[in-house]
């Protein structure tokens, strides 16, 4: 007698059906369970577009699995097509998923630390196999998601889906606009290049600004010895101390990967249960004022979400991935990095990311205090409370002139203060500084490194000749720098820069490695005057171009 | 629908296809980002060199006499800068290393150069972070090429120099010098005492001379006392004496001028 004894119920099925159907109907098992309700046939049926069989088996995974228990068995046929949600809801979810699944990978390979991080980010683009890839999809994914998210409001706002009885989910909606916003101004910081230490000191200026009101600035002077404490904390709270630091670091990087994702995926929660519990809002024309119909769909109104809603999201998916994964490889997209974080050096012309440059813009218009925290304030709260405020019952275009004109308005404000941000508008750095960062920026590569080194010949050249030389790469630079020196002698108003006259000095300065001096000379009320900038540019050193 | 997913389908084959490409690509992709990198960090050296060694190791790195010695010289390349020093590790440590930690005194090979070397790197409370500390190594090193074909100096003999023949013709020692060369009182020369103590069974790194004249007898069969004492200064590892490890610099024979060795072999000779 045998003490352990082995059954297999396949052998059994084989024996008793034959190879072919037992193993069939083995797999057709496994996959009923797998999608909770579906088996090979009804895929099948799902993909091809069959009519549904009755009983319907397509609900089942809605009533018996957890991912499709969130989803709506059907939808309105109103709200299916593109218009009117345009699917901008499902893809900011889908960025969120596709943002946390490419930060994972970055996040194995960095250590929140200033004197690891920029290394770790070299690390990751010359020695990690797909490292530059997820880092540069991370980055678009990033910048598409905030460009999703902000379309999303705003469409929201156009066909009015805020109003009653969905004010809490356009609350929930600005709650994750925020968080969006603030993930994406973390993930800046991360790298510790030039970029995320301005970045982050433009930033902590801004609510360094914020003042502390009287009486608390006595108690303030008289506890602490100093009346602007609540500023002083706050910056200590998001630099890790009066300069930024390791723990500023490691506090940007917490928030990054854990505080705002865990606030977003719960707000997500939130945001998306109220959508379903409330249904999704038809178009505004389709209903009559007051009426909120979105959740009594009439039978012959119905598209189910199988088959027709998943193969129209996965569709979505692959056509986004497809353009996320087209823009970093042969779209030339790349994530930028700037040299290592240099408290020393200021870089000229820092700008806030796009989609904060109308609060940058903003600054440039008056008083830090009011520009930077009073009035973005005053905007964010509105925005928050807006459908208690705005409490007109309908939602037909026709009858909301004035607030579609107000967004509009709005919409061309934030662009014009956005214009206002760049280093465009209203920057007031003199001539010669200018002229030498058009030419080699601290920012980006430049002219002068994007030029093909072996070009570079050893020699003085002046801008205003730059037709004489004969190689057309460096003709071309000479240009370019002639240019800048004549933009930069127009703006010159006042005559401090007389006779601007742009030098290039190139000289071989070791095996591979080339000296070049950018000078720019002028005459002012004091005689001639000269600004320089050496720059040592390597063989190897590809800056592109 | 069927368009959908068909399309769909296509989609997602596209993009694992470009994926896979890059996937491909990855390690010419990875070389090429490395080698430019290391140009970056060349040209970043280059202006850390410019803002802070040029006062002292000249512009182009051709050292400046009496302040700081060339670093595009051809013994900093070559291995004999690093022999010289007894240096184990690579060139590119030690010059990683000196840029970091400084020279706390002036160095033994360049006697003329009695300027201390200031620490740079942030750890040791310099100016630099690590990563420029870095760039600047990558700087001095790509001196490699240029250095390398300078011509190669010989050495030049010192007529006057010991050697590690035991067989040399010696002058008459002055036992009163011995001592003073004995105890590092000439300036930089030969400090036997910082190893060697004349405390009976005192060690302080290589054993105690106390009693050498005596000792040196017995030691090899044969040998006068003399000509033991004179082996183990040019050539220590002979005989070493046992629990010792064969430490001590094998420099001397082409250090010491014959007098100098007659002279400590005399100072020697009168500790019985």
């Amino acid at each position: 007698m045998a003490i352990f004894k082995l059954h297999l119920p396949i052998v059994d099925d084989i024996k008793q059906k034959g190879l072919k159907p037992a193993l069939l109907a083995k797999v057709d098992d496994a996959v009923t369970r797998f999608t909770a309700g579906l088996g090979i046939g009804d895929i099948r049926g799902v993909l091809r577009g069959d009519p549904a069989p009755r009983p319907n088996p397509r609900v089942k995974p809605h009533s018996e699995g957890f991912w499709f228990h969130m989803r709506p068995t059907y939808y309105h046929n109103l709200v299916t097509p593109l218009y009117p949600e345009f699917r901008l809801g499902w893809l900011s979810v889908y960025f969120m998923v596709f943002e946390t699944i490419t930060g994972v990978f970055l996040m194995v390979f960095y250590t929140p630390s200033p004197q690891a991080a920029f290394e770790n980010m070299l690390n990751i683009m010359s020695n990690v196999p797909l490292g530059l890839f997820m880092r540069d999809l991370h980055r678009f994914g990033a910048e598409a998601m905030v460009l999703v998210v902000a379309l999303h409001m705003l469409r929201t706002y156009l066909t009015g889906n805020y109003k009653k009885p969905r004010q809490f989910t356009w609350f929930t909606g600005n709650v994750l606009l925020w968080v969006t916003l603030a993930l994406s101004f973390s993930g800046y910081l991360l790298p510790w290049d030039q970029l995320s230490l301005w970045a982050v000191t433009i930033g902590a200026s801004m609510v360094e600004a914020i003042p502390t009101p009287y009486p608390l600035n006595l108690l303030g002077d008289k506890f602490f010895g100093d009346q602007y404490f609540i500023g002083t904390m706050i910056n200590n709270l998001v630099r890790g101390g009066p300069q930024f630091n390791d723990n500023g670091l490691l506090r940007w990087y917490l928030l990054h990967v854990l505080g705002l994702p865990l606030v977003g995926f719960i707000f997500i929660g939130v945001h998306y249960y109220k959508v379903v519990i409330q249904g999704h809002s038809l178009p505004p024309e389709a209903e009559k004022v007051g009426e909120d119909t979105a959740k009594r769909v009439p039978m012959d109104q119905r598209t189910y979400f199988m088959p027709d809603v998943i193969t129209r999201e996965l569709f979505y998916v692959a056509l986004v991935t497809f353009i996320c994964v087209f823009a970093v490889t042969l779209g030339g997209y790349r994530a930028p990095l700037e040299p290592h974080a240099e408290p020393l050096i200021t870089p000229l012309h820092t700008t806030a990311p796009w989609y904060f440059l109308w609060l940058q813009g903003m600054l440039k218009v008056g008083d830090k205090v009011f520009w930077g925290l009073i009035a973005p304030g005053i905007i964010i709260n509105t925005l928050f409370v807006l459908p208690y405020i705005e409490v007109g019952p309908s939602r037909r275009y026709a009858d909301r002139r004035i607030g579609l004109t107000v967004s509009m308005a709005a919409c061309i404000v934030l662009s014009m203060l956005t214009f206002m941000g760049t280093p465009w508008y209203a920057v007031s750095s003199s001539a010669d500084q200018e002229v030498i960062a058009e030419i080699v920026p601290q920012t980006h590569p430049g002219p002068l490194r994007m030029t093909p080194w072996d070009e570079l010949t050893v020699g003085t050249f002046e801008a205003r000749n730059w037709e004489s030389v004969k190689s057309p790469e460096l003709q071309e630079l000479l240009k370019e720098y002639e240019h800048a020196v004549e933009i930069a002698q127009a703006k010159d108003k006042e005559s401090k820069f007389n006779n601007l006259e742009g030098i290039l000095i190139i000289e071989d300065w070791q095996d591979g490695l080339k000296k070049i001096t950018v000078r720019v000379t002028w005459q002012d009320s004091t005689g001639n005057r000269e600004a320089s900038q050496d720059v040592y540019l390597h063989r190897d050193s590809n800056y592109g171009g | 629908m069927t368009v959908r997913v068909v399309i769909g389908t296509v989609i997602v084959a596209v993009t694992m296809m470009i994926t896979a490409f890059v996937m491909v690509n990855e390690p010419n992709r990875m070389k090429e980002f490395e080698e430019g990198y290391q140009g970056r960090s060349i040209e970043a050296g280059a202006a850390l060199y410019q803002t802070n060694c040029k006062g002292c190791h000249g512009v182009q790195g051709e050292g400046i006499e009496g302040v700081g010695p060339a670093l595009n010289a051809r013994d900093l390349f070559d291995g004999r800068r690093l022999e010289e020093i007894g240096w184990a590790g690579t060139g590119a440590d030690y010059v990683e290393s000196t840029i970091a930690g400084g020279r706390p005194r002036a160095s033994a090979s360049f006697s003329n150069y009695p300027q201390r070397m200031p620490t740079w790197s942030q750890e040791f409370g310099g100016p630099l972070r690590v990563d420029q500390i870095r760039n600047l190594t990558d700087f001095v090193l790509n001196w490699e090429t240029t250095a390398m074909a300078q011509p190669a100096e010989t050495a030049t003999p010192n007529p006057n120099a010991a050697g590690t023949n035991l067989n040399v013709e010696l002058p008459v020692g002055d036992a009163a010098t011995g001592e003073q060369l004995f105890n590092g009182k000439v300036t930089g020369q030969y400090p036997c005492s910082a190893c060697h103590s004349l405390q009976p069974n005192q060690t302080v790194v290589g054993p105690s001379l106390a009693g050498i004249a005596t000792t040196a007898t017995t030691r090899v069969d044969g040998y006068t006392a003399e000509k033991y004492i004179h082996e183990s200064i040019v050539l220590p590892d002979a005989h070493i004496v046992e629990g010792f490890n064969p430490i001590m610099p094998k420099t001397f024979g082409g250090q010491m001028t014959k007098q100098d060795l007659a002279d400590m072999i005399a100072y020697l000779m009168t500790l019985k």
